[in-house]
């Protein structure tokens, strides 16, 4: 539905390059970035606010690149929200619809049934000014859908909601996506991605460096930056060598991986999955798992539990829960060994 | 904290001294009016009628040049063009001239041999001596103050909120005036008001352009000239006020207006 080739756009001394992206018709696509990756740039490209320096841009098959805003069937909602402030939500909400010249009796209904969905109808005579953010993302939302268009593109919808709001947000875009409407989310939250995305791109310095379902994303990141984004804190720059048959990978201060069954990249950076790496007072016997001794540097309390930090010459960064802090009395100083399994480890590309 | 408190005695004594400045002429030649004297002047004809086509010429001048100037404003604010710095100066040139050089510069313009004299004279209009060539003139000096505060006051207005009724499917010219200009609304006012008053005020390009019908600045100076300071003195008191009044009112509306369009929130971008 939604088609990307080659797009390539400079901003001052930013550059989109070569970004293609194909997004289905009913599908949640969500692209991930920091902030000044991208993203926001992409997002205006394809609403049309933007014009690409080259590539092209299709929607249901049709050339829009340089289409003007007003004739794309594309809705963007902006982070700011871009309400106007000189009038009523109503007005906000009829814009679009008076823009299009529709008679009144027709824009009074269609109002008033967007602003029921949007459970907004007790603040539709109000002034913009004094609405809170989660009001002003529903009347901006409101606005934008009532114009039928083929491609919602959201710019960080969730960033300046507390957590509640959040929440109720996430749930009216699911049942929109629901209810078959494709959305194309941009944000730099990686929970925002996993509650809401059916497909997910990263966006890095103007690249989209991997996309596909949540679970291949973020379960296989591709490099460094995208195992960053899944939460992964323990990466290791080794040198792979054989010995003895078997496959090791050893770093600059001679840590030791054992790496059965592990597919070696081009560039050696070691990554072990956060939920497989655990922390306790035995050497482990078990050829299959990696275990290396260090002494506890830190305990600190963390979203899950605690985390610990090991010193086994290279730092280990593992989240327990506090039982097991006190099951293996864990202080610092203290001589620890830090066990995961072999195939826990993923060789990444470092770059 | 007493540092502090000698520099703010300062400003307050320098800041003193300027309103002083300001005010004292002001107030001299208000107090120096006898009362007799000023029922007289408003009393009389010429005074009357000359304080009437200072204040309709300025405003109709300001009214019909706000139609082009006005977007030309959002233009500037808007759009960048390869001259666009050096168009800029060119809009600050009046306010910079001579305004009797100015007046000059202008003759040669609307009078018979001149362009837009010629082009007049086709539809039987003398600009020189007439009241749309005191408009010219004034709009002339006056013109800049109305297309930099409108400037100013389109480019406050959030791109974005221009951008957004784009994409909800409004045309540019209905971007134009449901978006940018309720939103500058306050600044176009302001420019407004300047260049009315500029307009009203001015004397050095009028005078050479229209001697008569006689605008309020000129018959000061004709009194002045002719019959001395306390001739003067009335019509010049008249005049302010009645000008006073009107710029007060003026600026009113344009602080009502500030009420109803500004909100913070929108500045985010």
């Amino acid at each position: 539905m939604l088609r990307l080739i080659n797009i390539n756009r400079r901003l001052g001394n930013f550059t989109l390059s070569e970004v293609n992206l194909e997004v289905a018709d009913g599908e949640y696509y969500v692209l991930l970035g920091r902030s000044g990756s991208g993203k926001t740039q992409l997002l205006e490209l394809i609403a049309g606010l933007e014009h690409p320096d080259s590539g092209k841009i299709f929607l249901d098959n049709i050339d829009i690149t340089q289409q003007k805003i007003q004739d794309r069937k594309v809705g963007i909602v902006f982070q700011d929200y871009a309400i106007f402030p000189h009038m009523t939500v109503y007005g906000n909400i009829a814009y679009p619809l008076r823009a299009r010249k529709e008679d009144n009796k027709n824009i009074d209904e269609q109002v008033k049934r967007a602003a029921e969905a949007m459970n907004i109808t007790h603040i539709l005579t109000r002034s913009t000014e004094k609405l809170s953010g989660g009001e002003l993302q529903r009347v901006a939302l409101a606005r934008t859908l009532i114009k039928s268009p083929r491609l919602l593109l959201l710019d960080e919808p969730l960033s300046s909601l507390d957590t509640s709001l959040k929440d109720d947000l996430k749930r009216l875009l699911r049942n929109l996506n629901k209810a078959g409407q494709t959305i194309i989310h941009v944000t730099h939250d990686y929970c925002d991605a996993i509650s809401l995305a059916k497909r997910v791109g990263v966006i890095h310095n103007g690249k989209i460096i991997q996309e596909g379902s949540v679970e291949d994303v973020f379960s296989n990141p591709s490099n460094r930056f995208v195992a960053r984004y899944a939460g992964i804190r323990n990466f290791f720059k080794v040198n792979i060598l054989h010995e003895n048959g078997f496959l090791i990978g050893v770093t600059e201060h001679d840590v030791r991986f054992k790496l059965n069954g592990v597919n070696p990249a081009s560039d050696n950076l070691l990554l072990i999955k956060n939920d497989t790496i655990t922390v306790n007072d035995k050497l482990s016997e078990d050829m299959k798992i990696n275990s290396i001794k260090g002494l506890v540097t830190e305990i600190i309390p963390s979203q899950y539990g605690l985390e610990v930090t090991v010193d086994a010459g290279d730092l280990f960064y593992v989240n327990i829960l506090a039982s097991d802090a006190i099951k293996y009395k864990l202080v610092e100083h203290k001589e620890v060994w830090v066990n995961f399994p072999s195939d826990a480890i993923v060789i990444i590309n470092g770059n | 904290m007493s540092r502090t408190s000698i520099f703010t005695w300062i400003v307050m004594i320098l800041s003193s001294l300027v309103l002083l400045f300001i005010l004292a002429p002001l107030a001299g030649m208000f107090i120096h009016t006898g009362g007799a004297e000023f029922l007289e002047t408003i009393k009389d004809k010429e005074v009357h009628q000359s304080v009437w086509l200072t204040l309709w010429v300025s405003f109709a001048a300001t009214l019909i040049f706000s139609i082009a100037a006005v977007p030309f404003a959002w233009l500037l604010a808007r759009k960048d063009f390869p001259v666009k710095n050096f168009v800029q100066g060119i809009i600050d040139l009046p306010i910079v001239l001579p305004h009797t050089a100015a007046g000059i510069a202008l003759l040669g313009f609307i009078s018979r041999d001149g362009f837009l004299g010629k082009t007049a004279s086709i539809f039987g209009l003398n600009l020189v001596n007439h009241p749309s060539g005191i408009a010219l003139a004034m709009a002339f000096v006056s013109v800049p103050f109305l297309i930099n505060a409108a400037r100013d006051g389109f480019a406050a207005v959030p791109e974005r909120l221009e951008k957004a009724a784009l994409n909800l499917g409004a045309s540019q010219t209905k971007v134009f005036f449901t978006i940018s200009l309720p939103l500058a609304w306050r600044s176009i006012i302001t420019g407004f008001v300047m260049m009315f008053a500029r307009g009203m005020s001015e004397f050095g390009a009028v005078v050479i352009i229209a001697y008569h019908p006689m605008i309020a600045p000129v018959l000061i100076y004709e009194r002045f000239s002719s019959y001395g300071l306390n001739y003067a003195r009335p019509a010049s008191v008249f005049f302010i006020l009645v000008a006073l009044l009107f710029l007060v009112g003026l600026r009113l509306l344009s602080s009502k207006r500030k009420e109803k369009y500004v909100n913070p929130d929108a500045q985010i971008d």
